[in-house]
């Protein structure tokens, strides 16, 4: 037990992590399990972008939209008589048919042009589901009565929650992890063995945004109303991004740090009347400090904590370390 | 080597021009199975260009290339790689912050070979072995010599299972005791079975290994053949070392 706590760090915590989320409706007050519930929202939508962003470095900021196809497909299906949970693979397979349409000529695009391109692509989604009569227009959708059940709802968010960390460590081991870190690393030098790109990035693309689509369902059968000023918003598709990048992109825990920090954040400065107008001031000024202090994010300063701590070590440990 | 076999590889008129330079001017020659054919030229002959055309990195503005009978027109560097078509890059482009094992995996996983599990494991030592980078296995690559990343660079495209291996100047940056250990490592995959092109600027490697070259000059073949007559041509002498009389009428 202890060799194999040793040889993968991260199991304890995840443990630790993974049985307070599945406890806490027995013990915890129903205030706290919403904001777990929030932060178990958050882990899904950090852990899904950072397949694509933080494994493969292709940033987008048009993340909202697949969380708006989930939230519209649910409701719209809700209405016309379906059962909320059967919408959810519906959602899913929306939005991964929609991330194809969209990688397709965007991953063309290289570096910022990427990014820039996504910005549009989610205003524009924004722009349609404001406009159109069987969205609601501007003022959007009511999920129909009897559809509200919190606690099965709460356990589905975090059986996602788990199911996406664990689905992401089972994909970083793999060949699929590694052809993503080779097109982050040097997209062209990916090619140069065989990595075909634009194929990796879509199935990159297409398993995240499914998985966010499915949070996009279940955050409409929780709040039981939404609008394309809540599930299709630029600030949502810019805290998805700041999530990873201020936990530590790239890696399994970042994500769930950074949406711990941010759901902590969010319910911290929406309560305060004084700071809740200015709260992307605040984001934006965290993504300044990690990224002129630690790009790696608070996973990457925690590492460099953690090798600095005195403890015995073999030389060629200490030595590979200094060298790397 | 038998003339009237069929190519593996052959090249027939490709010309590449980027903007105003005719980089490539109707270059063509055939590649015959398990021949070391090595392509040489003053810098910016055209040699680096011709390689990245025939692997589908840059396309050619005419001109076809055909692989084993296949044309590779229109193909991507990915479809030219899992096919059996390889190059190396003169300027190294490892992973930097992948271990030398996982810059292999990549291509092992990937390239024409796609194995999976233990296969895959075993192929990453086997190129690991070959290449005489085991002790290095776990190093970052962003931590190695220059030495050692020439052999990766040769490691990463010998871990896809090329047929055609096309090496770009291996062995430049490297003291005569590591072009002696590269000149051996490139006979010994020809003897193995591959098939290698290589541009390279050491002559008595060019002389040592190869069966056939051409020479490159201003994107043009000047000459074709056997070494030892090639390397005599007054044409190509003059292209190394300078014409003095086209060099005054330049002037």
């Amino acid at each position: 037990m202890m060799a194999l706590l040793r040889r993968h760090p991260a199991l304890l915590p995840g443990l630790v992590f993974s049985a307070v989320l599945l406890l806490a409706p027995t013990f915890a007050e129903r205030g706290t399990q919403n904001d777990l519930w929030n932060m178990a929202f958050f882990v899904v939508l950090a852990a899904a972008w950072n397949l694509l962003g933080g494994f493969a470095g292709q940033v987008s900021l048009g993340y909202s939209a697949f969380v708006g196809i989930g939230a519209y497909t649910t409701v719209l299906l809700a209405q016309a008589g379906w059962s909320p949970w059967l919408t959810l693979p519906v959602g899913a397979a929306l939005a991964a048919a929609f991330s194809v349409v969209v990688g397709l000529p965007t991953f063309r695009l290289r570096g910022p042009y990427f990014t820039i391109a996504t910005i549009g692509v989610g205003e524009a989604v924004r722009v349609i589901a404001s406009g159109l009569d069987f969205t609601g227009g501007s003022s959007g959708l009511r999920m129909p009565a009897g559809t509200f059940d919190f606690t099965a709802n709460y356990y589905a968010m975090v059986g996602l929650a788990l199911g996406t960390l664990a689905l992401v460590a089972w994909l970083q081991q793999n060949a699929f992890g590694l052809a993503l870190e080779a097109i982050r690393q040097d997209i062209d030098g990916a090619e140069a063995l065989g990595v075909n790109s634009t194929w990796v990035k879509l199935e990159a693309h297409a398993i995240s945004s499914a998985l966010v689509a499915v949070a996009g369902g279940l955050f409409a059968t929780n709040f039981q109303y939404i609008s394309p000023g809540s599930v299709f918003d630029f600030r949502l598709s810019l805290t998805i991004v700041l999530m990873p990048i201020v936990g530590g992109m790239g890696t399994l825990a970042g994500p769930v740090v950074g949406a711990m920090l941010f759901s902590y954040l969010q319910i911290k400065l929406l309560a305060s009347p004084t700071l809740r107008d200015s709260y992307l001031f605040i984001y934006g000024g965290l993504l300044i400090v990690v990224m002129l202090f630690e790009p790696r994010g608070i996973m990457g300063l925690w590492e460099r904590l953690w090798s600095r701590l005195p403890r015995r070590r073999t030389p060629a440990i200490a030595e590979a370390r200094g060298a790397g | 080597m038998p003339a009237e076999s069929a190519p593996i590889l052959a090249v027939s008129s490709v010309s590449k021009r980027f903007g105003g330079l005719l980089a490539l001017d109707t270059v063509s020659f055939e590649v015959q199975p398990k021949e070391i054919f090595s392509v040489i030229g003053p810098n910016g002959a055209g040699k680096t260009t011709l390689f990245s055309c025939l692997v589908g990195a840059v396309h050619p503005t005419t001109g076809s290339v055909r692989f084993r009978g296949e044309e590779l027109s229109g193909l991507r560097n990915d479809q030219i790689v899992t096919r059996g078509l390889v190059r190396t890059h003169q300027i190294v482009k490892p992973f930097r912050d992948m271990t030398v094992a996982d810059n292999i995996r990549v291509g092992v996983l990937y390239g024409r070979l796609r194995l999976r599990g233990s296969k895959a494991r075993e192929r990453v030592d086997e190129v690991l072995g070959r290449t005489q980078l085991v002790h290095r296995a776990q190093a970052k690559a962003g931590v190695l010599s220059i030495g050692e990343l020439k052999r990766l660079e040769i490691a990463r495209a010998l871990a896809t299972g090329p047929e055609v291996l096309c090496l770009d100047e291996v062995m430049g940056g490297l003291n005569p005791a590591e072009i002696q250990q590269a000149m051996v490592l490139v006979r010994a995959l020809r003897d193995s079975g591959l098939t290698i092109l290589m541009i390279e600027h050491h002559v008595h490697a060019v002389a040592g290994l190869s069966d056939r070259l051409v020479v490159l000059n201003f994107g043009k073949k000047i000459a074709e053949g056997r070494p030892g007559e090639v390397l005599r041509d007054p044409a190509v002498v003059a292209a190394y070392l300078g014409d003095e009389t086209k060099e005054e009428a330049r002037a």
